[in-house]
Order: C-alpha cells, then structure tokens, then sequence
C-alpha cells in the first residue's frame, strides 16, 4: 500500500488519510465578492504538478499540509500547518 | 451461596456485556459495573502469557482536550510525557498523550489509582470561565472501548490486523501508535504488564463488539482466548513477588 509519513504520527498507510482539498488564502470575508468568496469555497485549480494540499490523519483527526505532484501522485514533503499558519489572523 | 453478579444488576455495562456473559465470564463489581473477572478454565494466567485479551471499558478514565490541557494536567503534579508517548503516574495511572493537547488519564489494571477521579474533581472545581485556558473533558469512558491484549503471541496476532510495526524490538514500551486496526481507527500503546508483553487498545465503543470479534478471531491460530482481570493481576503479581 502506498504510505504517507503524518508530521506527528509517522508513516502510515494512505487509507488513514483523508484529502482536504488545496491550500490557499482565504479572502478577507468582509471585503470579498461573492464571486470571490465562491471561489475560495468551491473551486479548486486542479493544477498539474506539485501542488499543496490539506490532509488529515483520520485516526488522529491531525490536519496538516502536504506537497504532492498531481501528475506521478508523489508525495514530496508534508508538514504541520503551523509551518504556513504560525499567528493569528484577525479580520475587522 | 450467594447468586453471581450480572453486568445487568448494575447501573453501567461494559459496551460488550453481551459478548462476555456469553464467553461464561464470572464477574466482579468495580467502578458501577460488572467486570470480566475470569472465564474459568485451566491456568488463565497462563492463558494471558500466551496470547490473551481483556476487557477494561468498565474501568475508570478520564480525558482532557483542547488548548491548555496539557499545562494544567502539568500544573497538577502529572508527569505529561512526549506526544505519543504513555507514562506511569505516581499511583499506578497512566496517562496516555494522544496530541500536543489531547491526554487520556486511566486507572492501573488493579483500579487502585484514583488519579483519574481525583483530575476530574479538580477540574470540575476550578472556576469557570477559567483565569487560563486549561481545554475541556473528553468522555473517555463513554467514547472510547478499552481492551488489552497480552502474551508472547500479541505482536504476531496484531500483526494481522494493523499495518503499523509493533514488534517488541521496534515498538518500544511506552510507545503509542494511533492507526487503523482491524480497520477502525484505533490508540495503541505498549504498556507492559512486568515482564509480559501487553498492548493497550483503544477504539470507538460503538463498534466494541465487531472489534472484540475481529481481535479474537486473529487470535485463534496462536491459541489466544478471552482472559479476565483477575489473570492480568496474577500476571502482574507473579513477576513482582506479591502473587
């Protein structure tokens, strides 16, 4: 089975795994569109190549960010959020 | 002579009753229920050195979730180990540590530890809303299953049904390993009972008696069968010279 190494869990079998679609900025709520906010909400790029991505270790339920090229399916890098999300964010 | 105890005359039930009174399990009262303290039979103590598998959930225990929780279980006299990591406590407890700030506290396998009671008074004592964030309870004896599997066979019979490597030279004792086993996502920890090797298993109650089916069902082939607590105790008494 295909294995993905889990920041605090280690490696373990994909199908522990759940996707959690891209990662991206979230628009400030306030000031977006409504085109904008759908956007962030429902579409995704689909881009082919290394792209980065929200996963979660099911058993753990510990999200976490992974680098993984859409096209060979490798998992290159993952990460804990706090890599990209290290202090909070405030909206006015 | 007096009538034997059913899980039934008590206010709480281990999740798998059924199962176990089916098993012709005696049993003896702790905690407001029923636990399996023996199926009978030749040499149950044996029987846990071999490959053995009990069930705990009636036995007390006690979580803690969310930002703080770690500090404040710190904050009360606790030894919080590593993440994934389990610790003995000074009475015999363990607590189990799940996520930077998700920690499980259980009685011992004598339930003579009364840390988990005395950690759910204290939080339930302290003001509210708190001065600093100290997370919130997690109903770990309602949400959670508790079983051990024991003996020299326990490693193999795992093997069948988790994909994570739990052999005693690669998971250590003290180690937790949070994976799927028998396809239920699960907490496994190596907490050795002296000298026998033991894994502390942990898994949603609502799927109790599939698991228990599944986790016997691998067993067969290595002889395993359903133990009680009174076997674990004699397993863990032998050894310490109070048997």
């Amino acid at each position: 089975m295909k294995i993905m190494k889990c920041p605090m869990n280690g490696p373990r079998n994909i199908s522990e795994f759940v996707w959690g679609g891209e990662v991206r900025e979230m628009p400030d709520p306030t000031a977006a569109s409504d085109h904008e906010w759908a956007e962030y909400v429902f579409i995704e790029n689909n881009t082919k190549g290394v792209v980065r991505e929200w996963w979660m270790h099911a058993p753990t339920s510990y999200w976490f960010i992974a680098e993984r090229n859409t096209e060979t399916d490798e998992i290159v890098r993952t990460y804990p959020a706090t890599e990209l999300y290290n202090s909070r964010r405030e909206f006015k | 002579m007096n009538t034997p105890l059913t899980p039934q005359s008590l206010a709480r039930r281990s999740f798998l009753y059924r199962k176990l009174a089916g098993l012709g399990a005696r049993f003896a009262a702790g905690n407001e229920a029923a636990i399996a303290a023996s199926f009978g039979g030749a040499d149950e103590a044996a029987a846990a050195r071999n490959l053995g598998l009990a069930d705990l959930s009636p036995r007390r225990r006690v979580g803690f979730k969310g930002p703080g929780a770690a500090d404040w279980l710190a904050s009360q006299g606790v030894t919080v180990p590593e993440i994934n990591r389990c610790a003995a406590q000074a009475d015999g407890a363990m607590l189990f540590r799940l996520g930077a700030n998700d920690l499980m506290i259980t009685t011992d396998i004598g339930a003579t530890a009364a840390l988990p009671d005395r950690l759910a008074a204290a939080w339930a004592a302290l003001e509210n809303p708190p001065q600093s964030p100290r997370g919130f309870p997690m109903p770990r004896q309602e949400g959670f299953c508790w079983l051990v599997l024991t003996g020299q066979h326990a490693a193999a019979a795992m093997a069948k049904i988790c994909g994570v490597d739990l052999r005693p030279h690669r998971f250590a004792a003290g180690e937790i390993a949070q994976t799927s086993v028998a396809r239920l996502s699960a907490v496994v920890a190596r907490a050795d009972i002296s000298d026998t090797l033991a894994y502390q298993l942990f898994a949603d109650s609502a799927s109790a008696e599939y698991w228990w089916d599944c986790i016997l069902d691998a067993m067969q082939e290595f002889g395993g069968r359903p133990v009680g607590t009174e076997a674990l105790a004699a397993v863990q008494g032998a050894a310490s010279g109070r048997a």
